[in-house]
């Protein structure tokens, strides 16, 4: 009979008295036993440096290394970003990188598309071989034929710029999916290409807009960085308002919560506005010399203009003068005749915009107490201390410190003109990159397209199939969703010409994209599709030709800026062992890729490329005819980024700290001159000359409705699907899972095993739903009134307004993992692209009206 | 010599669980054995919504339930504070869960060897992994540790087994603080000598007001929480993670 340890238990109960003596003499043995097996056995140790892949933040790790097996991911502890710490996905992506369902070798489909696919594996050279002949192919007859769709923004210079640039391909990203109409808004408004965060070292009140502080998995810093930085900030005194449905892990840094209605931020901004201006609480002076405010504007909505300048009414000579005038005074307010014209300087017609916008009017509309509206703005004005200074690095600069963090909460049909609003309620207090204020994550530079957004020349068709310069998005994002509209229905966007074939970089648009039974439908329209992933993702299975196996943490890619803001670094991912299976790092499979279709070599080819996007100059240029090793390439790239040592440096220490950022860079007042010169656009002229073009062109009022000089509030479109969809559902990220590359991760997936859908239990209870059932969320489509569904468990909460529901994304991405069956779907399926679900600017929302029933 | 302790700040922690991972791969522990554990609690009712985290790492107990009732001394006090498991000589009685008040024991049902979230038996890994399993296999782990020199890393892992957190201890004596404390984003987890008036413990505890867990039954934890309270009857538990016990 074989004896359990517990049988023994047993046993020596039974004999009662013997135990003690027995434990004793089991004791000695264990010890002596336990003794050789302790430090003998000799084990090869070693830590590797690299940079995190699974997430934005590209954070600093180390990689503990025993007998060549990678056995710790920990923080690098130089890194500016993570010092020493990594946050769950960084530390289980150590099973990624181990993963036996990902793809192991190149794959050619034997079946046919649009169902799970059948491949055989390849050779790298048959399967390259047979996409270089398709891209030549495709590109004898038009290279912009070729789509280029990336998932994430990692190696812009080598993936977005050499290598696209060397095909002649489209490139198209997520952003739309993501918070680019919040960078559209700052670029026209502000300037730099941006989204709003706050200045954590000085801020003392923050508006954490729609952006879930812990959780909220955007914008860049936003897993550790930022966290760390708001920890401190909080024990400093920050005060964090959360503007958000859903309270979540901003539960315990919320001094207080706003439950919002989604898609009404752009009401409570204009109410803020409203008391802002109201109160006095407004920076003059800032507004006088930094924005349009004081800009003259015509009955017409147009600036007044002499020999091309804009006109300001100059108090000290009561008389209209050019804006940059010397020593001129302008007028914020009243009203002006000059040359026979009535004329109002932008902030009169803005303060009249504002009358109707009291907290009393967006109280209903948003579902906050006007009381509390009208706090939240005197709190906001109070703390921004308007009028005072802070002696920064040897410089003094306005000290506002008030700020705001936003990302994600651009995805709302309004959007572009929220972002406008929430910039004007900083600009209304002079917290635009003042000390403490309104902050960008990197230095302070102004995008080309501040100025290319004011002078877009509306073309008449035909338009290409992302719809730039076309009068449905004068000002655009290139949406994936939106190029899949257009492929199935080209006649409606006046477009000729359609893509052939897609290369999917790192990106899954049968699953992380939303309307996904028009990407089902648009994707069959490809002749050729080939997919990089390490996994099988659900739109390799349903629509690659060719997929070919990208590795994970174990390739080279870099230069990677690796600045918190404060703090300047560099960093490169270096391979933290050889890659696993067949998989080959990205630049890997392009150089070869490039070489078979002849774009390698010679004038404009990649290696020429690689050279002017990565600065490779004179000794440290690439030699355009011979194909260099990928380690080569890093090590020019490191060499031109002025790290003299070359590679060799960061695979010895990581990190290259480069010491504090000059608070010169990062503060737009510091700048010579401020704001490099540029005037913040308080009042959009550009946008209402956009609005009538559009019309004199013959588009839709749903197109050229938002189009407003100033931002004005009107309701969303889904709005009016009918009563019965009475909840609004929101979507969210989940700090366990970095979009389509995580939740297969079983260490990642056992923390957050499948999809549910958030609900208030009085909302449940007036359904009959109790937590755990399964639930049918029926979504609606406003205007072309389709209905889609899908079927997901119900998880209760008292931290989400009763009338909306949530739903993270990360679910239903990969296929056939044993850890993504049964995980449930992606909510996706439930938002929709096109009309009324996109802002002005082409991008997408995430708000849809749904009703929700037991299954 | 040391007495170690570990001081919780829940104003800081945010919920994110990497703690979780961080002492799964350093200690190896298979699925659904979950030694650190981070509750995510709701209170109070909408919108007066308090949503709050709370870690829980084994109290390694002064006056520890789990070391009077082992019956074959696998359970014991170290010098310095630990509460160590020796999983050579568990026999798998339990009698450790039942008296734990904190549910931090977990009881191998299964081979862990065919519990680790994916079959690792795949032939193209071998030739990497040299047949580990999991592939990420710490060498510490099987190690004798201490005066005692018992084996009291990495739990073992082995069915019919119980296992829990131990503080690390193959951290320990290389002086590296936990795997969890190591790795915390928010620098909300702090670990050291409790004895030491002058230790960054020490002196949270001296700034802040504390409670550990169930003080009240008497188990005298070494772990504290500060900048924050115990949940209550009325604290509901949000998105659980499934724990096999």
């Amino acid at each position: 009979m074989e004896l359990t340890r517990r049988d023994f238990l047993k046993g020596s109960a039974a004999v009662g008295g013997t135990l003690v003596a027995g434990r004793c003499l089991v004791d000695e043995l264990e010890t002596l036993a336990a003794a050789p097996g302790g430090a003998a056995a000799a084990v090869a140790e070693e830590w590797v440096p690299s940079t995190c892949w699974i997430g934005k933040q590209d954070c600093g790790l180390l990689a503990r290394r025993v007998n060549g097996r990678v056995v710790k991911l920990e923080g690098h502890p130089a890194h500016p970003r993570n010092r020493g710490t990594l946050c769950p996905k960084g530390v289980g992506q150590i099973m990624a990188i181990y993963d036996p369902n990902r793809v192991k070798t190149p794959l050619i489909r034997t079946n046919e598309k649009g169902v799970p696919g059948q491949f055989r594996p390849a050779t790298w050279d048959e399967a390259l071989t047979l996409v270089a002949e398709k891209l030549k192919e495709v590109r004898a007859k038009d290279p912009k034929q070729v789509l280029w769709q990336k998932g994430r923004s990692k190696q812009e210079a080598i993936y977005d710029k050499a290598f696209v640039g060397a095909i002649g391909a489209v490139a198209v990203g997520h952003g739309s999916y993501c918070s680019d109409a919040g960078y559209r808004a700052a670029e026209y408004t502000i300037g730099p290409h941006a989204n709003a965060n706050p200045d954590f070292r000085y801020c003392r009140y923050m508006l954490s807009w729609g952006w879930n502080i812990t959780n909220s998995g955007g914008n860049k810093f936003c897993w550790l960085t930022w966290n760390q930085q708001l920890v401190a900030a909080k024990e400093r005194g920050l005060k964090v308002v959360v503007i958000d449905p859903y309270l979540r892990g901003a539960g315990p840094f919320a001094d207080e919560w706003l439950p919002i209605k989604p898609g009404t931020d752009l009401a409570l901004a204009l109410a803020l506005c409203h008391v802002l201006v109201k109160e006095g609480f407004v920076d003059r002076p800032y507004l006088q010399k930094y924005t349009n405010a004081p800009f003259l504007v015509q009955a017409d909505g147009t600036f007044l203009r002499v020999a091309d300048k804009e006109q300001v009414w100059d108090e000290a000579t009561n008389s209209a003068q050019p804006f940059d005038a010397q020593g001129v005074k302008p007028a914020l307010e009243g009203e002006y005749t000059v040359q026979d014209k009535k004329v109002k300087p932008a902030f009169q017609l803005f303060k009249e915009h504002l009358t109707k916008y009291t907290p009393e009017w967006a109280a209903d509309i948003c579902g906050i107490p006007a009381e509390t509206i009208q706090r939240v703005a005197r709190e906001l004005g109070q703390n921004a201390m308007i009028g005072s200074t802070i002696v920064v690095d040897g410089m003094t600069l306005p000290y506002r410190p008030v700020g705001v963090m936003s990302y994600h909460v651009s995805q709302q049909e309004l959007g572009f003109q929220f972002y406008r609003a929430m910039y004007t309620v900083m600009m209304l207090v002079g917290a635009v990159e003042a000390v403490g204020g309104l902050r960008i994550d990197s230095t302070w530079k102004v995008h080309a397209n501040f100025e290319a957004f004011e002078k877009i020349k509306i073309k008449d068709p035909p338009y290409d199939y992302t719809l730039g310069a076309s009068k449905f998005f004068p000002i655009r994002t290139s949406n994936p969703g939106m190029i899949a509209k257009v492929m199935l229905n080209p006649q409606k966007y006046q477009v000729e010409k359609i893509p052939e074939m897609a290369i999917i970089h790192m990106a899954n648009p049968l699953a992380s994209f939303t309307d996904q039974p028009t990407f089902m439908e648009a994707y069959k329209k490809f002749k050729f599709v080939v997919v990089l992933d390490p996994w099988l993702s659900r739109t390799a299975d349903l629509f690659a030709d060719v997929v070919l196996p990208v590795a994970t943490l174990e390739k080279y890619e870099g230069p990677i800026g690796a600045s918190d803001m404060y703090t300047d670094a560099t960093v490169f991912r270096l391979p933290v062992m050889d890659p696993l299976y067949q998989s080959r790092g990205e630049l890997d499979i392009y150089l070869d890729l490039c070489e078979k279709a002849g774009l390698l070599y010679g004038k404009n080819g990649f290696l020429d490329r690689l050279n002017t996007e990565l600065g490779l100059k004179d000794a440290n240029a690439l030699d355009i005819t011979k194909k260099p090793t990928v380690r080569e390439v890093m090590d020019r790239a490191a060499r031109a980024a002025g790290q003299a040592e070359g590679i060799a440096y960061f695979e010895k220490n990581g990190v290259w700290v480069k010491g504090p950022v000059s608070a010169k860079k990062y503060y737009g007042y510091a700048a010579s001159p401020p704001f490099n010169g540029i005037r913040h656009r308080l009042y959009g002229e550009a946008l209402l000359r956009y609005q009538r073009e559009q019309q004199a062109k013959g588009a839709d009022k749903i197109y050229w409705q938002d189009y407003t000089p100033l931002p004005t509030w009107r309701p969303p479109t889904m709005w009016s699907s009918p009563a019965e969809y009475d909840l609004t559902l929101i979507s969210y990220k989940k700090i366990e899972f970095k979009q389509s590359r995580a939740s297969q991760v079983p260490l990642l997936a056992e923390l957050a095993p499948e999809q549910r859908l958030a609900i208030n239990p009085a909302a449940a209870r007036a359904r009959g739903i109790q937590e755990g059932d399964e639930v049918w969320v029926e979504s609606h489509n406003a205007v072309t009134g389709e209905t889609r569904k899908i079927k997901v468990k119900v998880e209760l909460t008292e931290a989400i307004r009763p009338d909306v529901v949530g739903l993270p994304h990360h679910y239903g991405e990969v296929a056939r993992h044993p850890w993504t069956k049964g995980q449930g779907p992606t909510p996706n399926t439930l938002f929709f692209t096109g009309e009324g679900y996109v802002t002005n600017t082409g991008d997408n929302t995430f708000h849809v009206r749904v009703r929700v029933y037991k299954a | 010599m040391a007495r170690y302790g570990m001081v919780i700040d829940l104003e800081r922690c945010m919920g994110c669980r990497a703690c979780m991972v961080a002492c799964k791969v350093e200690n190896n522990t298979a699925q659904a054995i979950l030694w650190m554990y981070v509750f995510r609690f709701e209170d109070g009712k909408y919108p007066n919504t308090h949503v709050w985290f709370m870690p829980r790492p084994c109290m390694h107990c002064d006056n520890a339930p789990c070391v009077k009732v082992c019956p074959v001394g696998a359970r014991f006090k170290r010098e310095d504070g630990l509460t160590a498991t020796d999983w050579e000589r568990c026999i798998g009685c339990r009698y450790c869960e039942v008296a734990c008040p904190y549910g931090v024991n977990y009881f191998n049902w299964k081979e862990p060897a065919r519990n680790y979230y994916l079959d690792w038996g795949d032939k193209d890994l071998a030739s990497v992994t040299n047949g580990e399993v999991p592939p990420y296999k710490n060498p510490d782990l099987d190690k004798a540790y201490g005066l005692e020199q018992r084996r009291i890393a990495g739990g073992g892992h082995t069915k019919g087994v119980i296992e829990k957190c131990t503080f690390c201890v193959q951290r320990l004596e290389r002086g590296l603080p936990p795997a969890c404390v190591a790795n915390c984003p928010v620098f909300a987890l702090h670990f050291g000598d409790l004895d030491d008036p002058n230790s960054n413990v020490s002196r949270l505890l001296q700034k802040k007001p504390s409670f550990r867990l169930l003080e009240e039954v008497g188990t005298q934890p070494r772990v504290y929480y500060i900048g924050g309270r115990p949940p209550s009857s009325e604290s509901r538990q949000i998105e659980p993670v499934k724990a096999r016990v």
